[in-house]
């Protein structure tokens, strides 16, 4: 099974200062890997450069194995979507014009919107749950909400990887639970940078970047074991079974 | 496609109905009956007698001067929409670049300094001198970027530091070698200026506008995907740096050549923007038509006001557009839409 | 008794003819008012600095030009006739000069043609300025008085322009430095080549002749700078008997070529300058745009070529007026025995 995102050797520098280096890995297609690691390891750069925002200085990302610099731009966004942290806009722009966006690379500059955009972006709508807030004006959603929103938009991209640039981060909990659980399921490659490492254990499986190089890649059992949480993160971690389903959980503690 | 022809329509009559209260209003009185015999034989063909001097106020003087008065406003308005969605800055306009303080500072070497000797116009000089300053700008805000334009503040700032320079410069000119009268000239100028416009001008300005909005419509997919940012417009295959650069140099083009023939008109590029919002949204494939109607119509609106507020005095057009432009401004901001959440 | 009655005829002349002198001597200390100030001389001032052309070439009309210690100010070249005296005299600037440069001179006396030059809100400085430094200021009358220099571009004038002011500076001037026999003689000879003008004129029987008279314009196309009702320029054309169809009370407003063309003047006056600083300063360009433009080929002046071309210098107030109200009648008389 060819990887949906072959990452080789890559590796991003500015001014002198090496951010990222010698990163390689493969994405599986249709998998959740998610991105750990303590911050300022360059989580979120490794995902710009996954994404074709940012251009390696050194090696090379293949998306299906075609290097993302010989994409033309529009033809990688429309295999390939990108939800950064923070994205806000002081626009009185609504729920359905913000979804709509991910149309556009998709269209050319002067095609107007047909019905089957039309109805790709209700899709996408329901599959976060925000139908009921087409007309909805952006100043007026949760932070949840929000989020749900950008995720819609890179649903509406019709891509087959998805990237998510800490997802979570500002959410209340019964948010931050909903909105992974919608990522989980849907059915296309996800690449997720994380913060929180109980989410992590969620994933299909993790790379740990630890200041600008990665680490360890694999399974979450193979991969959050106390040596490795210990020398990368500087926790002690206990691993506790919760007795009502058997699912492993994590209880940090400090060194 | 009914609607939108349907639209059309509309918006280009209520642009012809400005076009014609400019013609018919101005400082001295015509009747309609004149303005219209005169119309009728220019456009049909028809064989009124008319007294030569109304015809050529009519035609000459008081057409022109609405249809260059329609082109800047809407010209300065696409400026506006280009910026504040290009810099996501509620507050920017097209004077932001530098353009309008490097247009004074040309205006001023010609006819204060007497650069040129009288064979260049004020107009070429201020030409000159706002691309001058808005390649200053660029210049400063591409070297503070370190190659692009990541963050929007850094051409904020260089544009205030390109403002400020070329601002003081025409003070130093000023106080320097001008008298009283020259002084004048020129502050009449800085505050906009329409009453030397003729055919010629208007072939210039509508050209430019005309060819401005064609531009930017083709661009209001890209700049609607500027909503969340520049990184997220790059994420939805926008040629990001491509489309700050062709926008920017637009609209800095479109200023320049508006600020050297009419002088600096201030507020509409800031408030026109915000009021078309308020009226049909932040989508582009409507705000920025939106925009170039209504800027065409308050700066025409303007024009007919500066010239009869004060029988038998012109008052600088700057002047009105600021009296105008500013309780409109407060108004939709204490409203809380109009655009911006 | 024929060589007695000589004697004492002589004697009387001499007699009389020292009165007469004597009469016009100047009696010090001389105390003046002028424009809000009041000045006080001991003895005529042994040098004086002027700011402004008017002012200079009235001294060097009164003779006085071997006491100017400095000039500045100038719109144009100094008359013919005292080119040798000016020659001369230092140049401290051709515009304003600085303060140092005017009290490094030393003078006794200041000159000032403008207010905006000094006084309130003067660009070389106040009237106090210089009084601390016990030099006297003297401002020409007609800057300052019915005028109000704080408001409008050019200064506002609350009452029309009296030429009665440039008398007085003549005669102030004069009684100064001590020379008013001489000061007495230019205004005379003022006053009469004035009547003269108006006398022709109106011996003419020119009816309802109205005029407007251009000065220049920011930019060739733009609101010219046309003479207002109570400015100098103003002043002129109403005592010529010509009614200025411009209303604006400002010395120098600008006006629309709309308001110019509905009001159609029987008479344009042009102004015609050496200085090249707007494209409209040349009176050809002024000619050109006329007759090329749409609107201001159809007025009456302008078809019927009842333009008439007058130096800028004469058009202030300065002695150099009279010469301008002088070449105005002579070109309206001869338009009028040419439309005749």
């Amino acid at each position: 099974m060819t990887a949906a995102l072959h990452v080789r050797n890559v590796g991003w520098a500015t001014r002198g200062a090496h951010i990222v280096q010698g990163v390689s890995l493969d994405v599986q297609p249709g998998e959740m890997l998610g991105l750990i690691g303590p911050n300022g390891s360059g989580k979120s750069t490794v995902l710009r450069l996954l994404s074709g925002i940012l251009a390696p200085t050194t090696g090379e990302v293949l998306l299906a194995g075609q290097s993302l610099r010989a994409l033309p731009r529009r033809a990688l966004a429309r295999q390939l979507a990108f939800v950064s942290q923070m994205a806000d806009t002081q626009d009185a722009i609504d729920v359905w014009d913000a979804v709509e966006l991910g149309r556009t690379p998709w269209l050319s500059a002067l095609q107007p919107l047909s019905a089957e955009d039309g109805r790709i972006v209700r899709a996408a709508l329901a599959a976060v749950g925000l139908e009921h807030k087409q007309r909805s004006a952006w100043s007026t959603l949760s932070g949840g909400e929000r989020q749900r929103v950008h995720i819609a938009r890179a649903l509406a991209q019709q891509p087959g990887v998805l990237l998510l640039d800490e997802p979570t981060n500002h959410l209340d909990i019964h948010q931050q639970l909903s909105l992974m659980q919608l990522v989980r399921g849907l059915p296309i490659t996800k690449v997720v940078a994380l913060h929180d490492l109980n989410q992590a254990l969620a994933c299909d499986r993790l790379a740990v970047m630890r200041t600008g190089q990665l680490v360890a890649h694999g399974t979450p059992q193979q991969i959050l074991t106390p040596a490795l949480l210990q020398d990368v993160f500087k926790v002690q971690v206990s691993e506790l079974v919760d007795p009502q389903d058997g699912a492993l959980v994590l209880r940090f503690k400090p060194l | 496609m009914l609607r939108l022809i349907l639209l059309s329509t509309a918006a280009l009559a209520v642009l012809a109905v400005a076009i014609l209260l400019g013609v018919a209003i101005g400082e001295t009185r015509l009747s309609p009956t004149v303005v219209y015999q005169v119309l009728a034989n220019q456009l049909a063909g028809a064989q009124y007698p008319v007294d030569p001097i109304d015809q050529g106020i009519v035609w000459n003087y008081r057409l022109a001067r609405a249809l260059v008065a329609a082109s800047c406003g809407a010209g300065l308005a696409i400026s506006g929409v280009i910026l504040q969605s290009l810099l996501r800055n509620a507050l920017a306009e097209p004077y932001l670049l530098g353009i309008s303080a490097g247009a004074s500072t040309g205006a001023v070497l010609v006819s204060v300094a007497g650069l040129g000797a009288g064979a260049i116009s004020m107009t070429t000089g201020a030409f000159f001198g706002a691309v001058c300053a808005f390649a200053l700008v660029a210049l400063l805000a591409h070297a503070a970027g370190s190659g692009g334009l990541r963050n929007s503040a850094q051409i904020v700032l260089a544009g205030i530091a390109g403002s400020q320079l070329f601002n003081a410069l025409t003070s130093l000119i000023i106080t320097k070698s001008g008298s009283a009268e020259q002084a004048r000239g020129i502050m009449f100028w800085l505050l906009g200026n329409l009453s030397g416009v003729r055919w010629g001008d208007t072939l210039l300005t509508a050209g430019v506008a005309v060819a401005g909005i064609a531009v930017c419509a083709w661009h209001a997919r890209a700049l609607d995907a500027f909503t969340f940012g520049s990184e997220s417009a790059a994420a939805l295959g926008v040629p990001v740096r491509r489309v700050q650069l062709v926008l920017l140099l637009v609209a800095a083009l479109i200023t320049a050549v508006m600020v050297s023939i009419v002088g600096a008109i201030g507020f509409v590029g800031l408030v026109i923007p915000h009021a078309a919002r308020f009226m049909v949204g932040v989508r582009h494939r409507r705000l920025i038509p939106a925009s170039a109607l209504m800027g065409a119509v308050f700066l025409i609106a303007a024009d007919v006001i500066s010239r009869t507020l004060i029988p038998g005095q012109v008052l600088p057009i700057g002047v009105i557009t600021a009296l105008v432009g500013a309780p409109v401004f407060a108004g939709i901001l204490l409203k809380g839409r109009g655009g911006r959440a | 008794m024929p060589i007695r009655r000589l004697a004492f005829s002589t004697l009387c002349a001499a007699m009389l003819a020292g009165a007469a002198f004597s009469a016009s001597a100047t009696e010090y200390p001389l105390q003046l008012h002028n424009c809000g100030h009041t000045l006080k001389f001991d003895k005529a001032p042994a040098s004086v600095v002027t700011i402004g052309q008017a002012g200079t070439e009235m001294l060097y009309a009164l003779g006085l030009g071997d006491k100017v210690a400095g000039t500045s100010l100038w719109f144009n070249a100094v008359q013919p006739r005292f080119k040798a005296v000016n020659d001369k005299v230092p140049r401290l600037a051709d515009n304003d000069p600085s303060f140092e440069s005017v009290i490094g001179k030393r003078p006794a006396l200041v000159v000032s043609q403008f207010e905006w030059m000094v006084g309130k809100e003067g660009v070389v400085g106040t009237r106090e300025q210089f009084h601390d430094l016990r030099i006297a200021t003297y401002a020409m009358p007609s800057d300052c008085e019915g005028k109000n220099n704080l408001s409008g571009a050019d200064g506002t004038r609350t009452a029309a322009y009296d030429v009665n002011a440039l008398y007085k500076s003549v005669q102030q001037l004069a009684q100064i430095f001590d020379v008013e026999a001489r000061g007495k003689a230019l205004v005379d000879e003022l006053r009469q080549r004035q009547a003269q003008a108006v006398a022709e004129l109106k011996s003419s029987k020119l009816q309802n002749v109205s005029a407007a008279l251009w000065f220049s314009s920011a930019d060739l196309a733009i609101d010219p700078y046309m003479a207002g009702q109570k400015g100098v320029a103003g002043y002129m054309l109403q005592t010529l008997g010509l009614r200025n169809i411009v209303t604006s009370a400002e010395e120098w407003p600008t006006v629309g070529w709309e308001t110019i063309a509905k009001a159609n003047p029987s008479i344009l006056i042009i102004a015609r300058m050496d200085r090249r600083r707007f494209p409209a300063d040349d009176y050809q360009k002024k000619l050109g745009f006329l007759k090329k433009d749409p609107v201001t080929q159809h007025m009456d002046a302008v078809k019927n070529n009842r333009i008439v071309i007058v130096d800028a210098d004469a058009l202030q107030g300065s002695i150099r007026m009279v010469d301008g109200m002088e070449q105005i009648a002579q070109a309206a008389l001869r338009l009028q025995g040419a439309a005749r």
